[in-house]
């Protein structure tokens, strides 16, 4: 990739520094890093209102409140601004209290709130699952030795759940970078859209900035992987008797602040989602008409559902024995294969896709290969393949060592050890890493459009391509499709199994 | 102490196990320094040793799951690990029990049971035989996760008994039951090798048991072999002063004269043999009695039930261990005399 841009640009250094180049950049910096710390203050104080304290409620939030995962951003944002522009029920409601409400988000602020509001279950997931893991003990003893909740949870409980704040506002920072739909509606030009904007007639510009997209993601990378290798939490197993925080007097505006999250991730853009797409049929407001029938629905959502699948399928065949060994053998080729996949992660969508097709111009023995099927699903596996490598590695590490060895001693040879331990062990935890990349995969809108077959629609591209077109009907109607499977997805994999993968 | 082990008659199939100087090293320094151990046919042997002594590697490099450096493992006739042979371990038909009994959570008990046979066995009565000699046969349908602790040890047992391996090995299988439990799993497991007269070594840091349960104990200290005997000679003989210790309670006191008798603070005590230089004169606490009298001062009772433990405070300072009936004629902070009651203490060097 480095070789790419140093062939391909004349003066990147040079380019490194105009203010066209620094501008983006610096607003990518912001945007990031404010969705990072606001997700990071959401999601661990959901996770310790819902795992820690006497909640009211407290199973029907720790549903629910993951589940704004469900929406590519790039929907809630066209769901957010849908609904608040003239027609839309948020509009609609205001005008019929008498008020003209032409507030319109966009810029920093509305990428901004739409970004942390469908992205803080990637902190709220580590984090519960790391505070409900954490021995009671220790909040109970800092409890005995004098401290109040307050001062037990600042003085153990974040300590301890430190390192998956980290790790989760990591993915959070990683996934504001690399995101290309809700800055795009929001106007707010980040390192992406200049990316997007930039790749066909200014490639030297466009290809300098993927560069330094992508040495952003891997400096924060490297950051938190220092950081994280200094704190050990505490192993233990959660209690059945858990110490839960009495919330008293503060316990409705507790819930309040949960319904208020709720309402605003989950709630308010289906609503927008779900007026825009129903009415026409109600009343055939501002004379639109579905310009859809049931094989515009039924194409995407098929082809969505099989990439994906194959992807997710391709993935964990891939990284299943990087996974194993990394977990099983401590050697240099597994710490650098892990790497590669990492890093992989921290590399947007975009510029993997901008990289492919430069790879399947430039390189003639390659050349068949543009624009097929082999090289989106392979854009996709490294894309995310790293989700897939977290919890195939979990997935061998569960498996324990023992294991094998009593498998040996009985006599078996290492292929029925494989076959009749490792694997049936490790299946629920392959069947999750590659639900999770599956997706991951239907949410992903720059790298398919870019390289996506020509012809191959998914369910992202076609709510891009109809939203662009404003047929926001339509694209509601699309939106509250690939919503479902993936709350679907969502409730197999994550919710109900009651783990993350961190 | 108990030696059923020795009485039984030795089953066919069953062979013994020798170590020769076995050495295992990592990257540190060794773990196990030129161990060498012999265990008859039909003998339990308990390996005993604090945790880090290396014990467990050294069951672990017979079962072949770690190399030896140097050395020679044998089963039988069979050098399965010398410096030019090494036996893969799923080639070696050594049974394992492990400390949480590894068995496979996806698999029901009978399954479990029956991995280790070969194909056209897995249906066979070998199975049920095997879970009936655990006393489990109605529990074969159910799932590990479902079982207690116990149960599970004893079903890890009958997986490593099922393939009739010429060797058992255990690697600390009681520890993770509770005390009650733990006594009772115990009792049974070890009526069950007696009676199946099955080559055994196990691994244990309890004293206890492993008096208990080995018909020989080889003690190992920092992974060298400190005494291989029987459990008497081990508590009434001892190797050396860490032995000593190791194995049971005892108050050591050194030795200033030459001759057959020495002066100790609880008077003069015949030895067992002359010292033949620095020593120490080891008085279990059976050899001490507490009588009516003025030597010092009671300080602490650990009563048991079957007897008791008095530790006195003699007035030049000194604390002794005595063991006493368990009638107790005397409490906390009562005078008392304490005197040697054994016919000839054993002389260690220092």
């Amino acid at each position: 990739m480095v070789w790419r841009v140093l062939t391909a640009s004349g003066n990147p250094l040079g380019l490194l520094v105009e203010r066209r180049t620094l501008e983006p950049l610096w607003r990518t910096i912001q945007l990031a890093t404010l969705v990072a710390v606001a997700a990071a203050v959401l999601g661990t104080g959901l996770a310790w209102l819902a795992v820690r304290t006497d909640l009211p409620g407290r199973r029907f939030w720790r549903i629910v409140i993951p589940l704004p995962l469900v929406y590519p951003s790039f929907v809630g944002a066209a769901a957010f601004i849908s609904g608040l522009t003239p027609g839309g029920i948020v509009h609609d409601i205001f005008a019929a209290l008498g008020m003209d409400l032409s507030l319109r988000l966009h810029g920093l602020f509305g990428s901004w709130l739409v970004l942390t509001l469908f992205t803080y279950p990637y902190v709220y997931l580590p984090v519960a699952a790391r505070l409900s893991a954490m021995p009671t003990s220790l909040e109970e003893n800092a409890r005995l030795l004098g401290d109040t909740p307050g001062r037990a949870f600042r003085r153990v409980v974040l300590p301890q759940a430190s390192s998956a704040i980290a790790a989760g506002s990591l993915l959070v920072f990683l996934y504001t970078v690399s995101d290309f739909g809700a800055v795009h509606l929001m106007r707010f030009e980040t390192l992406t859209q200049t990316i997007f904007r930039t790749r066909l007639f200014d490639q030297d510009r466009s290809f300098t900035l993927a560069l330094l997209l992508v040495a952003l993601a891997l400096a924060v990378v490297t950051a938190e992987r220092r950081v994280a290798r200094r704190s050990a939490p505490t192993e233990g197993i959660g209690d059945r008797y858990a110490l839960l925080v009495p919330l008293g007097r503060w316990k409705t505006a507790a819930t309040g602040a949960c319904a208020l999250v709720l309402g605003l991730a989950l709630v308010a853009p289906t609503v927008s989602l779900a007026d825009w797409g129903l009415l026409p049929y109600l009343d055939g407001r501002a004379g639109t008409s579905l310009r859809l029938d049931w094989a515009d629905v039924v194409g995407p959502t098929w082809s969505t559902i099989w990439i994906s699948a194959v992807t997710a399928v391709v993935a964990v065949a891939v990284l299943l024995p990087v996974a194993y060994l990394l977990a099983r053998h401590r050697s240099s080729v597994g710490g650098i294969a892990n790497g590669v996949v990492v890093g992989g992660f921290a590399i947007p969508g975009l510029v993997v896709a901008l990289s492919l097709i430069f790879w399947t111009l430039h390189a003639s023995p390659f050349e068949f290969l543009i624009g097929s099927m082999p090289v989106l699903v392979f854009a996709y596996v490294v894309h995310f393949g790293a989700q897939a490598l977290r919890t195939a590695q979990v997935a061998v590490t569960t498996v324990p060592q023992r294991m094998d060895d009593a498998a040996r001693l009985l006599g078996a040879g290492r292929l029925r050890r494989v076959t009749t331990v490792d694997l049936p062990l490790m299946a629920p935890g392959l069947a999750a890493g590659a639900g999770l990349v599956m997706l991951s995969t239907m949410k992903e809108l720059p790298a398919t459009l870019l390289i996506s077959p020509i012809g191959f629609r998914t369910l992202a591209t076609e709510i891009w391509n109809t939203y662009e077109a404003s047929f926001l009907a339509e694209t509601a109607v699309l939106a509250l499709v690939l919503v479902a499977i993936s709350a679907a997805m969502t409730w197999l994999l994550v919710v109900r199994p009651g783990r993350f993968p961190a | 102490m108990v030696n059923i082990g020795a009485a039984s008659t030795t089953r066919p199939g069953q062979v013994g196990l020798g170590v020769s100087g076995l050495t295992v090293a990592y990257d540190g320094p060794p773990v196990l320094v030129d161990v060498s151990l012999g265990v008859d046919p039909g003998e339990i042997v308990a390996l005993l040793g604090p945790s880090g002594s290396g014990k467990t590697t050294l069951l672990r490099s017979i079962a072949g799951l770690e190399k030896p450096a140097s050395g020679s493992v044998s089963l039988g006739e069979r050098i399965v690990s010398d410096h030019r042979v090494f036996l893969a371990p799923e080639r070696r038909r050594v049974g394992m029990v492990f400390q949480d009994g590894a068995l496979f959570p996806h698999l029901d008990v009978s399954r479990n049971v029956a991995y280790g046979l070969p194909r056209a066995e897995r249906s066979s009565d070998r199975v049920t035989e095997a879970l009936r000699m655990v006393g489990l046969e109605s529990m074969a349908h159910r799932m590990p996760g479902s079982l207690s602790g116990g149960q599970r040890q004893r079903v890890a047992l009958a997986r490593a008994l099922a393939p009739r391996p010429g060797v058992l090995l255990l690697d600390e299988p009681f520890s993770n039951l509770d005390a009650t439990l733990r006594l009772q799993v115990r009792a049974e497991i070890h009526q069950l090798l007696v009676g199946l007269g099955i080559t055994t070594l196990f691994v244990t840091h309890d004293q206890e048991e492993a008096f208990v349960v080995g018909d020989r104990v080889a003690v190992l200290r920092d992974g060298q072999i400190a005494q291989v005997g029987t459990p008497d000679e081990l508590y009434l003989r001892p190797a050396d002063r860490w032995v000593a210790t190791f194995v049971g309670d005892a108050n050591l006191f050194p030795i200033s004269s030459h001759g057959e008798t020495c002066a100790t603070p609880v008077g003069t005590v015949p030895l067992s043999s002359p010292p033949g230089g620095p020593s120490e004169v080891l008085l279990r606490p059976e050899d001490l009695a507490v009588t009516d009298g003025d030597d010092g001062t009671v300080e602490l009772v650990e009563y048991y039930g079957h007897d008791a433990m008095v530790v006195v405070r003699l007035d030049d300072g000194v604390a002794v261990r005595a063991r006493t009936a368990a009638d107790l004629p005397f409490s906390r902070g009562d005078r008392v005399g304490v005197a040697y009651a054994g016919s000839g203490a054993i002389v260690l060097p220092v």
